[in-house]
């Protein structure tokens, strides 16, 4: 996967589980790049077979951009739990988050008829909503657990219940679906040409993973979201408001989410809110990303990919029967692999102070 | 995978010394999320009961407040022919007294006018929900005495209620009449319960012996269940006369009977008895038996517990097995009383279990109350539906409101110390732990 050094900005890294996250990583990493040189051999010697004809699926422009496309709202979601996370907010209604935004960007791209003022009324309710979240976790000591899973549940209730008021159905009307950005040359690389024509939201992730990772580890805010974690006594002998940063971190990832929700409804132009609506647990797939990602940015968009990646493999399966399996049975890979991930990562070093309440001493 | 760190020996007295709730950033146990979950379980545990009623009893009033301006604020955005009140040029199109009122007398099938019995149909519409979310609520509650958050029970209800339809079709055909009832409900209900634990035993595993946490896990395997289910009965159960994604149909005499209550209303007197049944055994083994001594002490002060000799992650992969059980029996009931086959797409008692269980401070026999409050919502909610144009998903956001209300107890201890100033010094030092 990516480099796991830059992970180790933690001061105190205890070896203990790190090595063994690592491992459990390295496990995942190898696994797939084994998985994925079977399945080339097979092609180069039977190119007719079942594997050869799953290789072609896998390493194919199309899949590429699938995958890139699914993996936009979870990208988006987890580098907004990396910083609520780290700023010591254990921040589990990320779903809730995706689904508010995704509802209100439709909404008001319906309304204002711009799909760019629906994008930024699909952030702000996000924000409002995770402002909510942090008011009930830093001022009402809240469990943050709990009131994450309150968040989502709002969330998972308030959306089609708005959808059923305006539009008369858990389902919303279809606003349009935002364009591709192509650029020239580029595109026409094969494979490859998939990372150059994509939706704007695609090329705004690859923004916000770096421009996060920059932020947490070049930046001074960066160094308090961290120092609110892992030791906020400290920054606040400092001379910093932790609360304040903490305030900060966790809107910054309702912000974030609010984009890959948006990002998420405009790909189809509609919100659809039956049953787990169409966030269908991206909001929980991304907390296992970046916990897989070690609180990495990149290492989150990493992990992400592969759970992206095969749900564009499984998404393309059901269209080519390539393989014999009910689409139900495959529809199940990318929740199993999360599983299958999570078991092999086992514990990670979360933030020290991550899911405590901080109290100023001064007060 | 799993090493020493799994339960990093804290402080055994951890929280002894200063009865407070989360506000001690010092608890070593609050690095994880299942710890700080124990130290919310702590925090309720040193609750008073009366207290906890009162926070219980101030979100539902506050969450119905927020609720109300919902309604509001959803009423202006719609549009309808007839509003109820018009305000230059804002139409309300939705009554909030109306709503509540279906909401609480509809689910009653109405006291307050004349001519009530308690065998009306809404109220064993009321009474069926209830007995449903009486083993959710007790799923939940029981994995989270062991400091375990199952949001699993969903999955778990689905796969017992998918095993029960299956085995009782299957056995079926070999009985019948009255002896068929005594062998079949039973029966099917145990199917149920191994289905349902089988299904939380994986969650259990996978955290007792990988560390994986949880709070994801059950998740996952929340969303895993629906699709396999829903391949199982498509691909190999499906009955062949059915549009609907459904198994074909249990015979009447496989089904819990009615007793009292019309038969038509899916309702029995027998299966609420059965799950106040159940609460008083969940009571008792948390209460009176080692096992439940081990799995709150667990839950509690983990060190001290396996201090003490308790194998925890034995302890943790039995509760959730249990837990699932409890969730898998919710399903066999739903298939035995309610629907009298499989069909996807289960209502989603297994969250409202959560709810339930948090409203009643993960007490077993508070969980009966929380469940009839819940059961009076989910039937309501129908009601609602009926005689209202305001879209009966406003039961889910007030599910999400009631559990982000309880879960912010100092909100309401705030609140109390506006009222009473002068208790702020002791409440302030000590919080929770005033119980006057």
């Amino acid at each position: 996967m990516t480099d796991e050094r830059t992970a180790s900005g933690s001061p105190e890294a205890s070896g203990n589980h790190w090595t063994d996250a690592l491992s459990g990583r390295t496990i995942v990493a190898l696994a797939t790049v084994g998985v994925l040189g079977l399945l080339g051999v097979a092609a180069v010697v039977a190119p007719e077979s079942t594997a050869g004809g799953l290789f072609g699926v896998i390493v194919s422009t199309s899949t590429l951009s699938a995958t890139l496309r699914l993996s936009v709202p979870i990208v988006f979601a987890a580098v907004g739990g990396i910083f609520a996370e780290k700023s010591g907010v254990i921040n589990i209604g990320l779903e809730g988050l995706l689904i508010i935004s995704a509802f209100s960007a439709i909404y008001g791209a319906d309304v204002t008829g711009s799909l760019l003022a629906g994008f930024v009324v699909g952030v702000v309710s996000a924000t409002a909503l995770a402002g909510l979240f942090a008011v009930v976790c830093i001022e009402f000591r809240a469990d943050q657990i709990i009131a994450g899973l309150a968040i989502w549940l709002i969330a998972l209730g308030l959306a089609p219940f708005l959808s059923q008021v305006v539009y008369g159905g858990p389902n919303t009307e279809s606003v349009g679906t935002l364009g591709t950005w192509t650029v020239p040359v580029l595109a026409e690389i094969p494979l490859l040409g998939a990372f150059f024509d994509a939706a704007p939201p695609v090329y705004l992730m690859f923004l916000a993973v770096g421009g996060a990772w920059y932020t947490l580890n070049r930046t001074a805010f960066g160094r308090w979201v961290r120092a609110a974690g892992e030791n906020p006594r400290a920054l606040d002998t400092a001379g910093v408001d932790v609360s304040r940063v903490r305030y900060a971190a966790v809107l910054l990832s309702g912000a974030l989410s609010g984009m890959g929700g948006a990002a998420l409804a405009f790909n189809i132009g509609q919100f659809t809110g039956n049953g787990p609506t169409m966030v269908n647990g991206k909001g929980f797939i991304a907390i296992v990303a970046y916990l897989f990602g070690n609180y990495n940015p990149v290492g989150a968009l990493g992990s992400t990919m592969l759970f992206a990646g095969l749900d564009a493999v499984q998404l393309r399966l059901q269209t080519q029967q390539i393989v014999g399996v009910p689409d139900s049975l495959v529809q199940t890979i990318p929740f199993v692999a999360v599983i299958v991930v999570l078991a092999l990562v086992g514990k990670t070093r979360i933030p020290e102070a991550a899911g405590e309440h901080y109290e100023s001493g001064e007060e | 995978m799993s090493d020493d760190s799994e339960d990093r020996p804290g402080p055994a007295d951890d929280g002894d010394d200063g009865p407070a709730p989360p506000a001690d950033g010092g608890a070593d146990d609050g690095t994880s999320p299942s710890g700080r979950l124990r130290a919310y379980a702590l925090t309720m545990a040193k609750t008073s009961a009366g207290e906890r009623a009162l926070i219980a009893l101030s979100a539902l009033v506050l969450s119905m407040l927020v609720g109300t301006v919902i309604i509001v604020v959803g009423g202006v955005i719609a549009t309808c022919r007839t509003p109820v009140l018009t305000l230059a040029d804002l139409t309300l199109c939705y009554d909030p007294i109306a709503v509540y009122d279906r909401l609480f007398f509809g689910a009653l099938g109405d006291p307050l006018s004349g001519g009530w019995s308690p065998l009306n149909p809404q109220f064993a519409v009321t009474l069926r929900e209830t007995t449903i979310l009486v083993f959710t609520g007790l799923s939940v509650a029981l994995a989270f005495r062991a400091g375990i958050f199952n949001i699993g029970t969903q999955g778990q209800m689905v796969v017992g209620a998918l095993s029960t339809a299956l085995g009782v079709l299957w056995i079926a055909p070999a009985l019948s009449g009255v002896g068929g009832t005594l062998v079949l409900v039973p029966v099917g209900i145990a199917i149920g319960a191994l289905g349902g634990g089988f299904y939380g035993a994986i969650p259990g595993a996978l955290k007792a012996y990988a560390d994986a946490n949880e709070v994801i896990t059950t998740i996952m395997l929340n969303f895993v269940a629906t699709l396999m289910v829903r391949y199982l009965v498509t691909d190999h159960f499906q009955d062949p006369t059915s549009q609907a994604v459904q198994t074909a149909s249990l015979p009447e005499y496989a089904q819990f009977p009615a007793v009292l209550f019309d038969p038509r209303l899916d309702f029995s007197l027998l299966a609420l008895g059965f799950a106040v049944a159940v609460v008083g055994g969940v009571y008792y083994l948390l209460e009176y038996t080692t096992f439940g001594f081990d799995l709150r002490t667990a839950g509690l002060q983990p060190a001290a517990a396996e201090y003490g000799g308790v194998d925890s992650p034995r302890t943790v992969l039995a509760s959730l097995t249990l837990s699932g059980a409890l969730g898998g029996v919710a399903g066999a009931v739903y298939v035995l009383m309610v629907l009298g086959k499989f069909q996807t797409g289960v209502p989603s008692y297994g969250f409202d279990g959560i709810t339930v269980s948090i409203l009643a401070g993960n007490n077993p026999i508070g969980a009966v109350f929380a469940a009839l409050l819940f059961g009076v919502l989910k039937s309501g909610s129908t009601v609602v539906d009926f005689a209202t144009d305001v879209p009966p998903q406003l039961v889910g956001v007030l599910r999400g409101l009631i559990i982000l209300f309880v879960a912010m107890p100092e909100f309401f201890r705030l609140i109390g110390r506006r009222i009473q100033p002068e208790d702020t010094e002791p409440a302030r030092a000590t919080g929770a732990s005033t119980d006057d």
